[in-house]
């Protein structure tokens, strides 16, 4: 009875067009964290576009899997049982860019597709579907030069040490520092990307620091150094947010009260359901350069009402994309 | 005098912290010390309540930790604030509801223990995941705002002194009670030096370990409920710097890692420490590594210092 349908289905899906090539195929991805409200996002962009592309017949299974421990090896193996399980393509947030490549080149030899979003890994064999965090750094100090040209003493909220997203951005940023002289690192304090360990972490080095005239931050940071900030009766500096919820509805109620104007940048979790079209497209034979980028979500002072009111309560602004905006990227890195 | 307190293990937790805060003060010349001393006793707070509950267990005796304090703050702050709602006037149910995660937690902590003999070291890290995933399960890591009285009760000040520390302060006194003026302490110490001549000395020692247990998973849940009313809201992460902060206040705090030797003024000495060390750290603009390499010496240092002066008392 199941073939019967799958085979229906397959026929149907011939008569519609090449997307038939990889109605029998099935997506794993292969998560190292799910701990924070951005994570949470990301999974549910995948689940979204997945169990849409499941109910379509475009692929018969798209499965999702996260590591408890955050842990390269513990993700190494996971790798390894889902070569054994007999997936056609995994998708992998990876927890190191380096410790899994053993894994993925044993999926790529095994005839698997691999691609790698977010957290990428180095081996050649598979995808990368990577963020210019360096330019992420950048830009926020390109803008605050716009905004106030005058410059003066900036504080770094950085994210977990010694993870590659943390170094690249806060890369970016001191490469903004020297294009823009007039502002100086007067402070930087780690955030781990969470509002709370910020607010902890600025509100113990607030005191020791002269005027702040900005704040550039990683995402996940901004509420909680906006807090510190207003427990130690300090004027709120300029501070770049990171499209949470909170943070943006912070944003709102400031701009309501007296005007304030910021700017706020940061991935998309729903770059995930990206990586799935684009495995997807791999899988249907597309020709897909090994490197491809996608742009950052950037919240600005007229698009704040719109994104926010889309946004849910408590997570983070995000786009979906649908298998036109995959082959659009492709085409975009070709 | 003098001599009597460098004989007290917690004093050297003391010591460093008020060092921290005076070489603060040499860099900013004086400027901020009451808003510096402010936010140390805020934050440290949060360290000292769960502190407290993880000495009690460390107190028990050797193997003896829990593991599981993050997750439980975690879960119970998250149901907490949906049960809040963000609706004025419901911060008792909150609170309610967290103690109630508290109790199960550590309820659930010591059945493992017991029932399975399965080594606390064991049992609290698989329990920690499964309450990190029923609070991802309940909520899916969306921040829910705490109710604004709530809010504003854990983010204000009493004469001065914020409310949050005032709170931790009580509970510390509440502890301090029990562990050297009750029966209860008398047990829990007893159990800790020697767990044989407890139970044949007619202790209860198997409800010693189960009231402890609870006690702990209930102070990491009032702590989580007052972090996430503090901080804005409850995230799925907000736990997890208080697992390493947790053993490290009781260690530095002067409390024997062998158990059967509790410290609670050492708790605070420590608590403060820690939030200070990382501000001072971060005020001379060090980097991460290096800060995190001094830390590391500096906990080492003051261990070392109080343990040698037990050891000659």
């Amino acid at each position: 009875m199941k073939t019967l349908l799958l085979s229906a289905a397959a026929i149907a899906m011939a008569a519609t067009g090449a997307q038939a090539d990889t109605s029998g195929k099935r997506i794993a991805l292969s998560n190292n964290y799910a701990g924070n409200s951005w994570r949470q996002a990301m999974l549910e962009a995948w689940e979204d576009a997945g169990s849409a592309a499941v109910d379509n017949g475009i692929v018969a299974a798209a499965d999702a899997f996260t590591t408890s421990e955050n842990q390269a090896t513990e993700q190494a193996a996971q790798i390894q049982n889902m070569i054994l399980q007999g997936y056609d393509a995994i998708v992998v947030n990876a927890a190191s860019p380096t410790a899994l490549n053993g894994a993925i080149k044993e999926a790529c030899d095994a005839g698997l597709t691999v691609v790698s979003f977010d957290g990428i890994v180095t081996e050649p064999c598979a995808w990368r579907i990577a963020v210019d965090f360096n330019e992420m750094g950048r830009l926020q100090v390109e803008y605050l030069a716009q905004r106030i040209p005058e410059g003066g003493n900036l504080l770094e909220i950085r994210g977990l040490a010694g993870v590659f997203v943390d170094e690249e951005i806060s890369a970016g940023i001191q490469q903004g520092i020297e294009e823009n002289p007039q502002f100086t690192i007067s402070g930087s304090v780690h955030g781990d990307w969470a509002q709370d360990v910020a607010q902890k972490a600025v509100a113990g080095i607030l005191p020791s620091l002269p005027e702040v005239v900005g704040v550039v931050t990683q995402g996940g940071d901004g509420y909680g150094t906006a807090r510190a900030f207003d427990a130690a009766g300090r004027d709120t500096p300029l501070i770049v947010l990171g499209n949470r919820q909170d943070e943006m509805l912070w944003w709102a109620e400031q701009r309501d009260a007296n005007g304030y104007e910021t700017m706020s940048l940061s991935i998309a979790p729903g770059v995930a359901s990206l990586a799935f079209w684009v495995a997807q497209q791999i899988l249907d034979g597309a020709e897909v350069p090994k490197d491809l980028n996608v742009p950052f979500l950037t919240v600005t002072q007229d698009t704040l009402d719109d994104v926010l009111a889309e946004t849910p309560e408590g997570s983070v602004a995000s786009t979906t994309y649908e298998q036109a905006d995959a082959q659009a990227v492709i085409e975009a890195a070709e | 005098m003098v001599k009597t307190l460098l004989g007290r293990s917690w004093i050297w937790s003391w010591i460093a912290a008020a060092a921290a805060f005076g070489l603060i003060m040499l860099l900013t010349q004086g400027r901020g010390a009451e808003e510096l001393a402010y936010a140390a006793l805020s934050f440290g707070a949060f360290a000292a309540i769960v502190g407290l509950g993880q000495m009690m267990v460390i107190t028990l005796g050797p193997g003896n930790v829990d593991l599981s304090i993050p997750a439980t703050m975690t879960l119970a702050a998250t149901l907490a604030l949906k049960g809040m709602g963000s609706d004025p006037g419901t911060s008792l149910l909150g609170l309610a509801i967290a103690i109630g995660v508290g109790c199960g937690a550590g309820l659930a902590n010591f059945a493992l223990i017991y029932l399975l003999r399965l080594p606390p070291i064991i049992a609290t890290l698989a329990a920690s995941l499964i309450y990190q995933s029923l609070a991802i399960w309940s909520n899916r890591g969306l921040r829910i705002k705490p109710p604004a009285d709530l809010a504003d009760f854990a983010t204000g000040r009493t004469i001065g002194i914020p409310n949050v520390a005032l709170i931790a302060l009580v509970l510390s006194v509440v502890v301090w009670i029990v562990l050297e003026r009750s029966v209860f302490g008398r047990w829990l110490l007893g159990s800790g030096q020697n767990l044989r001549a407890a139970r044949l000395a007619g202790i209860p020692t198997q409800l010693v370990r189960a009231v402890t247990y609870t006690s702990v998973a209930v102070l990491a849940a009032v702590a989580g409920y007052l972090l996430a009313s503090f901080s804005g809201g409850a995230s799925l992460n907000m736990g997890q710097e208080y697992l390493l902060s947790s053993i490290a206040v009781v260690v530095i705090g002067g409390t024997s890692i062998a158990g059967g030797n509790s410290n609670v003024p050492g708790i605070w000495g420590a608590s403060l420490f820690l939030f200070l060390v990382v501000s001072m750290l971060n005020s001379y603009g060090l980097g991460a590594g290096v800060r995190m390499l001094l830390t590391g010496l500096i906990i080492i240092g003051i261990v070392i210092a109080a343990s040698t002066r037990r050891g000659r008392a």
